[in-house]
């Protein structure tokens, strides 16, 4: 029973960063058009940098400030000078183009940081509580409290404040948005800084959960792309669900030894079986939409 | 560059100067004997994984270019290939290009599979899936490893195995680098037979808007998954031609992120035309050993192809295989 609950703990705790990473990407996607294949590499650069500046010893939390402040104009610069030039392409050359950033980061962080185990450690590793006899630390407590937090704060900004609505608006029609007066590209902006902040918090937490290595932060953007493709790309509150469930049963197969070894391949299996559920009674017409 | 005037000629079949084709033709049989022969044993591995990653290349370039799909699990599939026909050859003692078909065959399947739930989306849902197919793929070939003779069904030996045989022609370095220049060849052909009878019609329509093509009686299901089928075989193919000329595969060479690369070169090579593969063949396996003999570290490749992709995606959609063949036409033109 106590390893079940460890495991399940765990599990939570990791499967929050894919849903605050998949609420993120689904976030973005909404209000641009783009689903963000860099956002791992974001979050890794921010982790990085967070680790660098610590190491030189500055203050810790102005160096995850500092981190998540360059992964927010990371995504934000992209926002500004790229993603317009690509605004008439199909979706998928907009992801594909992402991928290009993905491979500039990666590029670019295994160079000025080549791999070597290091570990980022925030100092709410050290606090741990006793929870039915099982040790919790802080940082997945707040791993888990950040994700609900965000997404409520993310749902509540786009259903309630005015921004959040053109953002809205441009998710059902950007060109109609256009002509009604809305400035596409600075709500666009605002949204690739919002989403660039966030993934420089997954991007840390992440660091200090699981590893700090630029190519395992890069490639966690896959679990948070599935969690984000059971939610449709759409739905905030199905995205942070099925990343939760993708942690969990992750985590709890490891207590499976058939199956342990196949444990990462959840999210995947997961994915492709919501995507059979969502093309359930698609019909192919005309490529102008999607 | 040994086979590029023998595709370029493929790629323009309406030219009426059949004499340059077939100058051309001659020039490449003349390149594939000589130009080996003054390569390091470094460098002609390096070539023969290159023409090997060019039919990779072209699987994708088919997809790209004729339906509009962008795959990215085309490595995982090149792994795929790799494993069958790694567990044909050590399972008895076939000629080589029986466990080569084998290999092409269950990969082009396996794309087949692949492709499936995505054949009434749109080419964003492909492309993740094809993403989370090849994350797939490197979870389950890290558990199960390549076969090296081992015992059992995955014939894998921890301790260490045997060298897969290699096919008749290619038992030196120099005659396997001909024999995957030769079978990439056959490939684009396969490629160019498509693209040319009916398979090749029904793509473009279904490229223009799947309602025409319905509209016209076109089986579209069918065509798009013969389309994955035949990019999974091609990858298969090249999977097993890496086996053989490696001798056995490495589990750790096969991540998410190959593919990736490999998507985001075959764009910026250029992805209508064979000259675009052969270039993506030579940007993925030969500039970064250039950049490594350099001295310079490797992982500034991945920041160039980043660049390139994105100057390609925004300036020049064609890549640069089509800003080559521009400037060659531009040239006849004026002459």
């Amino acid at each position: 029973m106590n390893s079940y609950l460890i495991f399940l703990l765990a599990g939570l705790a990791i499967g929050s960063i894919y849903a605050l990473s998949g609420v993120g990407l689904v976030m973005l996607y909404r209000a641009t058009g783009v689903l963000n294949l860099a956002y791992g590499a974001i979050g890794a650069a921010a982790a990085l940098i967070s680790w660098q500046l610590d190491q030189w010893g500055g203050f810790t939390p102005l160096c995850w400030l500092a981190g998540i402040a360059v992964a927010g104009l990371i995504s934000l610069g992209y926002g500004l000078l790229i993603s317009p030039r690509l605004e008439h392409r199909e979706p998928v050359i907009k992801a594909m183009a992402t991928l290009g950033v993905l491979l500039i980061l990666l590029g670019l962080l295994y160079s000025l940081w080549p791999a070597n185990p290091r570990r980022l450690n925030l100092p709410s590793d050290a606090i741990a509580f006793n929870m039915m006899g099982v040790r919790l630390t802080l940082t997945r407590l707040l791993a888990f409290i950040t994700t609900l937090l965000l997404t409520a704060a993310i749902t509540l900004f786009l259903a309630r404040t005015r921004i959040g609505l053109l953002m809205r608006a441009l998710a059902s029609h950007r060109q109609l948005s256009a002509i009604v007066g809305i400035r596409v590209i600075r709500i666009e902006v605002l949204a690739w800084s919002i989403s660039g902040v966030m993934a420089g918090i997954s991007g840390i937490l992440l660091g200090a959960l699981v590893r700090l290595d630029a190519g395992a932060l890069t490639f966690l953007v896959i679990p948070a792309l599935a969690a984000a493709i059971i939610g449709g790309l759409q739905s905030l509150a199905l995205t942070l669900a099925a990343g939760l469930l993708i942690g969990v049963v992750e985590s709890l197969c490891t207590l499976l030894p058939t199956l342990s070894s196949y444990r990462s391949a959840t999210p995947f299996i997961l994915a492709v079986l919501a995507i059979f559920w969502l093309q359930r009674n698609n019909r192919l017409l005309f490529a102008s939409h999607q | 560059m040994t086979h590029t005037l023998q595709n370029s000629a493929v790629t323009h079949p309406a030219d009426p100067r059949q004499a340059l084709k077939w100058l051309a033709f001659g020039a490449l049989a003349l390149l594939l004997v000589l130009v080996p022969e003054g390569l390091s044993a470094y460098w002609l591995r390096v070539a023969t994984t290159a023409a090997i990653y060019t039919l990779a290349a072209a699987s994708l370039s088919l997809l790209y270019a004729r339906l509009g799909l962008v795959s990215l699990a085309q490595v995982a599939l090149v792994g795929v290939g790799g494993w069958v026909s790694l567990r044909v050859a050590h399972s008895g003692h076939w000629p080589f290009e029986l466990s080569l078909l084998a290999g092409g065959i269950v990969a082009g399947l396996a794309g087949m599979l692949v492709g499936l739930p995505a054949l009434r989306l749109r080419g964003l849902y492909l492309a993740l899936i094809t993403l989370m197919a090849a994350a797939g793929f490197n979870v389950l070939i890290t558990a199960v490893q390549f076969p090296n003779g081992g015992e059992g069904l995955r014939g894998f030996n921890p301790a260490g195995g045997t060298l897969m045989v290699r096919p008749w022609l290619g038992q030196s370095d120099i005659g396997m680098f001909r024999y995957c220049v030769i079978v990439a060849g056959m490939g684009f052909l396969l490629i160019e037979w498509h693209r040319r009878s009916r398979p090749g019609r029904a793509w473009a329509l279904i490229r223009k808007g799947e309602a025409c093509a319905m509209a016209a009686g076109i089986n579209v299901s069918l065509y798009k998954s013969w389309a994955f089928c035949l990019a999974g075989f091609l990858a298969g193919i090249a999977g097993a031609l890496l086996a053989a000329s490696l001798g056995t595969l490495d589990a750790r060479s096969f991540p998410a992120s190959e593919s990736i690369m490999l998507a985001a070169l075959s764009i910026v090579g250029g992805a209508y035309s064979f000259l675009g593969a052969i270039i993506t063949g030579v940007l993925y396996r030969v500039f970064p050993a250039f950049l490594d003999n350099l001295g310079m570290a490797g992982d500034l490749s991945y920041v160039i192809f980043g660049i390139a992709l994105l100057h390609t995606l925004i300036i020049a959609p064609q890549g640069i295989a089509g800003q080559l063949l521009t400037q060659w036409q531009h040239w006849r033109a004026r002459r």
